[in-house]
């Protein structure tokens, strides 16, 4: 079969590589910037996705992890009874000042637990000894820290809320939605620093299911026995951090804005490209006609072109936003692309490319095939 | 027998609320292996007529009959499987080489694969252009061009071939060859072949004359 499509496209190497230029530039532009949003919203929810527990409690409210509020930490021995409960324990989070050696502070959100190993947190320790945390004066912090609070490594002191600790080990991956350094410290020590907020208290309770257990019988439990908190399932507490990001920060409009922006511009330099060239080969068309070609004969024509415009600039595009990664990743972000939203964009790209070779089509389908006779 | 016959065609064009008859009660066949010429002085109807019998356009009245039976309403349908058409401009794809103008004519008849590109070859082979098979029209001459056309016209034996002033743009020997080449081909082919022209050469070659006056055929 002579693939005239193919033909007509690449007699005009100029107006082709725009086409496909165009294509790619729109599905960069969408890829990257889904990617980011995944990125970020990654980071909003790492803790909870990484730690080990079947169930959050939280106080009554709570909008997302790094936001907590605290409860009476005695409510740990309520849902430990509970049936189904294989083990239970509480958690702070908090923000506190750390004291840089220049003498500036910067925030840090710390996760406080008695037992870290027991709840994957941090999941990934890239110097130390978890177990050094229970010893009392010490801190791990996550190596993304050194952006914001310089060089560190084990074995240095750091004053938090002005209190001389120790660094006992450096953890990798921890980070959070707002950029704000994550550190790891002994529960009671945490207590003991900011005992206004968090003597007696606690920020959430992390619950383990004993195997078999029903999750909706054991979480209803739970709730009943602690009417004024929140008792949510790992998964539905991490989808309730990232709507609050979501909705609270704008990131969302403006993921949303950037891929419409990436499908208008896809959208409008294919159809404007094709009708260019359609318009361009309108005689060609006229003869496809009138050689017998029929309408459908004419759609399949632009349609492949589509086609090849969708393909190949997806691919480029793909490639692009994967180039940008690294540039990415060093400035502390993260692209994010599964396989899932990959196949969305090609699957997307590929349909935006056909409807906009309707823009041309409807020209086409009225031509009039004794055109050709006319000189 | 005829393998093409109208009877009591008429055209009209509106334009706004101007009428403007082109064709009164046109009626005519061509029979199968006979070469025709269609003469006649600019606006007479020619190429409307032309255009009217290629089922390109439908006339605004009268009938018109393919192998003894009405055409029908699938205009494309026609065109496609009986109907070859040779244009003054040659009208071939720029971005097709010769064997591939051919060869898409033949693809959209529905014949695809090894059994399409055989007989494109022996298209060209048949005009005498086996060697420019690879060109593309640019590197043609307005002669090897319209040769090109004449075997895409030919594409899956069409019962009637239409040419539209076939020589129009080309020098007198080449035309004259030109037009030998056709003959011989429709001759051989035993195809309906109606030419439109002004060019009095292409008399030499006709069966039968017609001439056509104010859109009304002379008899």
């Amino acid at each position: 079969m002579v693939d005239l499509a193919l033909k007509i496209l690449l007699h005009d190497k100029l107006r082709f590589t725009i086409t496909v230029a165009g294509v790619a530039f729109a599905v960069a532009l969408v890829l990257s910037q889904v990617g980011l949003f995944f990125g970020l919203l990654n980071n909003a929810t790492l803790t909870i996705r990484h730690a080990s527990a079947d169930l959050w409690v939280t106080s009554h409210n709570t909008p997302n992890v790094d936001f907590a509020h605290q409860f009476p930490e005695t409510y740990v021995n309520r849902v430990r009874s509970v049936p189904g409960v294989s083990k239970a324990d509480n958690l702070i989070v908090t923000f506190m000042n750390i004291t840089l050696p220049n003498g500036a502070e910067e925030g840090s959100v710390f996760y406080a637990l008695e037992d870290f190993s027991a709840w994957n947190l941090p999941w990934r320790v890239k110097e130390g000894s978890l177990n050094d945390l229970r010893r009392g004066e010490f801190i791990f912090m996550d190596e993304s820290a050194k952006r914001r609070l310089g060089a560190f490594s084990t074995g240095d002191y750091r004053e938090v809320q002005h209190n001389r600790l120790r660094i006992a080990g450096i953890s990798e991956e921890a980070k959070s939605f707002t950029t704000t350094p994550v550190s790891f410290m002994d529960f009671r020590r945490a207590q003991e620093m900011n005992p206004d907020l968090l003597k007696g208290q606690t920020s959430y309770i992390l619950v383990k299911l004993a195997p078999g257990a029903d999750t909706a019988a054991v979480k209803a439990e739970i709730q009943k026995r602690l009417p004024f908190n929140d008792v949510y399932t790992s998964n539905e507490w991490a989808s309730k951090s990232e709507a609050y990001w979501i909705k609270n920060t704008g990131i969302g409009l403006n993921a949303f804005l950037a891929v419409f922006l990436g499908v208008l511009v896809g959208v409008v330099v294919v159809a404007q490209t094709l009708y260019t060239s359609t318009m361009e080969h309108i005689k060609e068309f006229g003869t496809v006609k009138a050689i017998g070609g029929s309408n459908a004969d004419i759609y399949r024509i632009l349609a492949r072109q589509a086609t090849i415009a969708a393909v190949l600039g997806f691919v480029l595009g793909l490639g692009l936003a994967y180039a940008q990664k690294p540039a990415i990743e060093a400035m502390a972000l993260k692209l994010i692309m599964p396989a899932s939203t990959i196949a969305i964009v090609a699957v997307g790209t590929l349909l935006l490319c056909l409807a906009s070779a309707m823009v041309s089509f409807r020209k086409v389908a009225n031509v009039d095939p004794g055109l050709v006779f006319r000189s | 027998m005829s393998v093409l016959e109208a009877f009591d065609i008429t055209k009209t064009y509106q334009e706004g609320r101007e009428v403007t008859p082109v064709l009164h009660g046109v009626s005519m066949h061509l029979q199968a292996g006979e070469i025709v010429t269609l003469e006649g002085p600019s606006g007479s109807g020619k190429t409307t007529l032309l255009q009217i019998l290629g089922c390109i356009l439908s006339p605004s009245g009268g009938r018109l009959h393919l192998h003894q039976k009405p055409v029908e309403k699938d205009l494309a349908a026609v065109r496609r499987r009986h109907i070859g058409f040779v244009f003054q401009q040659y009208n071939l794809f720029p971005s097709l080489t010769a064997r591939e103008n051919v060869q898409y004519a033949i693809n959209l008849k529905g014949v695809k694969g090894p059994e399409a590109k055989h007989e494109a070859e022996g298209l060209l082979d048949a005009v005498g252009l086996s060697d420019r098979a690879n060109y593309l029209p640019r590197d043609l001459s307005g002669g090897q061009k319209q040769r090109v056309a004449i075997a895409r016209s030919m594409a899956c034996k069409p019962a009637v071939l239409l040419a539209d002033e076939p020589t129009a743009n080309l020098d007198s020997a080449v035309g004259t060859s030109i037009l030998h080449l056709f003959r011989d081909l429709a001759k051989r082919e035993n195809r309906a072949l109606l030419i439109v022209t002004h060019d009095p050469i292409v008399r030499t070659i006709a069966d039968r004359v017609l001439q056509i006056h104010d859109g009304r055929l002379r008899p």
